[in-house]
């Protein structure tokens, strides 16, 4: 009796084949994009997705097109903190057009095909039953999509907002083999920084993905009385101190940022000498200069 | 995945698919050479796996167009969301008549509104006014899934009929209230 390895082919479904147009149809569609950039962390609610906006607007301001891909499937942010929440996708046989914010910023995000807001994602099945075998599949189906069938055009920076933890970054890495590099943000506090670790390991020592750096979100606040800065979490635990080699900068608290994220208009464009804003535009040329060298 | 005739030796290939019945899916193989053939039945999830990777059984006969799986199984996506999706410009694989019968069977099988031509399996309960009017409370995305866990918990509980009390009793089995 003929061995696995003996039969010809899968009975004419051809899967590796289909595989292979999966994946070539990425890859063409990723020759007009310069560099790729995942963001990620390790926990939730560090600000990742408020700092890859405001890193795309920094870029975009600088005149470079930029594109987001919101890779938060279950939680998509990029939308309502970019303000194109209402925008409609246009449908073409080459592609999709993404949404474009008021700057040019061009972006994909799952909560532009919700249909109500307390709509979660849920997938057409017969049944629900078992969804824990083929959800996260559906997933990264979805993210195929988004990467490969978007009319990017030409873009020199796409970022990918990833969702919190180190999950979905083998993922993207099968979907884009030649990602750029990756963006860790943080908080300072010992149990995020517990946390990226884990990120920055399996980037770097897993899937051999340059790690551009670690940004510090919430490092401090300024004090609006006498100028002082003031910790809001731990003093001695910084990135400066932990991840020192590989320190991108260090991002104040500001609430405005978060006003700006909650009313759409990407706080870079509407704050333009303030502490935080010099810290993200400083972040963004280190992103740049770890390209051009 | 690749099926062997014993007898002859020889590599089975694809031949049909059947139509779904409960999102189950059966695809056809036979022997080239003694024309044997066999069925292999996929239950929901294998069936639903399948479409979560975008593959199909028997190869495609066309490339698949943009954002087809988002656009054709996200079960909560909003109507309008694309623009310029003419009747010439519709996936074709999304159950509009498509040219994979294999497409077109998978996405049969999670139609609400596709009608099998064999009879569907029904569930043969009653749902008593009271109990319709509170299963139409339960958000859209969720009803059906919530309705075939209720009749399942009527029926291995020997009820007959579904209402408000039965609900109530159901009701620990879900995550959503109703």
């Amino acid at each position: 009796m003929k061995s696995y390895k003996e039969l010809p082919d899968d009975a004419g479904s051809n899967i590796i084949g289909q595989v292979t147009a999966q994946a070539n149809r990425i890859s063409k569609r990723l020759s007009s994009i310069k560099h790729t950039v995942a963001i990620m962390s390790g926990k939730g609610g560090v600000g990742k997705s408020a700092i890859t906006t405001n890193l795309a607007t920094a870029l975009t301001l600088k005149g470079y097109s930029v594109g987001i891909v919101d890779a938060d499937i279950n939680g998509p942010s990029i939308a309502k903190m970019i303000g194109v929440r209402n925008a409609k996708l246009e449908f073409t046989l080459s592609g999709v057009q993404p949404a474009i914010s008021s700057l040019g910023t061009k972006i994909i995000s799952m909560d532009l095909l919700l249909s109500e807001d307390d709509a979660p994602v849920m997938w057409n099945a017969q049944t629900q039953k078992d969804a824990f075998t083929w959800r996260s599949t559906m997933e990264v189906g979805a993210l195929r999509e988004f990467i490969g069938d978007t009319e990017w055009g030409d873009l020199d920076y796409l970022l990918l907002d990833l969702p919190p933890g180190s999950d979905r970054l083998p993922n993207v890495v099968e979907l884009i083999p030649n990602l750029g590099g990756v963006v860790v943000v943080t908080i300072p506090s010992e149990v995020s920084h517990l946390i990226v670790q884990k990120s920055i390991t399996m980037a770097s020592d897993i899937l051999n993905v340059p790690i551009i750096g670690v940004v510090e979100n919430m490092a401090y606040y300024v004090c609006k009385h006498c100028g002082e800065h003031e910790s809001l979490f731990s003093d001695q635990d910084t990135p400066e101190n932990t991840f020192s080699k590989i320190s991108l900068g260090r991002i104040p608290f500001d609430p405005k940022l978060s006003s700006c994220s909650d009313n759409g208009t990407p706080y870079l464009n509407e704050y333009h000498d303030t502490p935080v804003t010099i810290a993200i535009t400083e972040i963004a040329q280190k992103i740049q200069d770890f390209f051009n060298t | 995945m690749k099926f062997l005739c014993i007898d002859c030796d020889t590599a089975m290939k694809f031949k049909d698919v059947t139509r779904p019945e409960q999102g189950s899916v059966t695809a056809v193989f036979e022997c080239p050479d003694c024309f044997t053939e066999i069925a292999m039945y996929l239950n929901p999830s294998e069936t639903q796996m399948l479409k979560s990777l975008d593959l199909q059984l028997g190869g495609k006969s066309e490339a698949a167009q943009p954002m087809q799986m988002v656009r054709s199984q996200l079960e909560t996506a909003k109507k309008d969301s694309f623009t310029n999706i003419s009747s010439e410009n519709a996936n074709s694989e999304t159950g509009e008549g498509g040219k994979c019968p294999f497409t077109s069977v998978i996405s049969d099988a999670f139609d609400e509104n596709f009608e099998p031509t064999s009879e569907p399996e029904q569930s043969g309960l009653k749902w008593t006014p009271e109990a319709l009017e509170r299963l139409e409370r339960i958000p859209s995305f969720v009803r059906p899934m919530a309705k075939m866990g209720i009749e399942s918990f009527a029926k291995d509980n020997g009820h007959t009929e579904i209402t408000g009390e039965i609900m109530d009793a159901a009701r620990g089995n879900f995550p959503t209230q109703f």
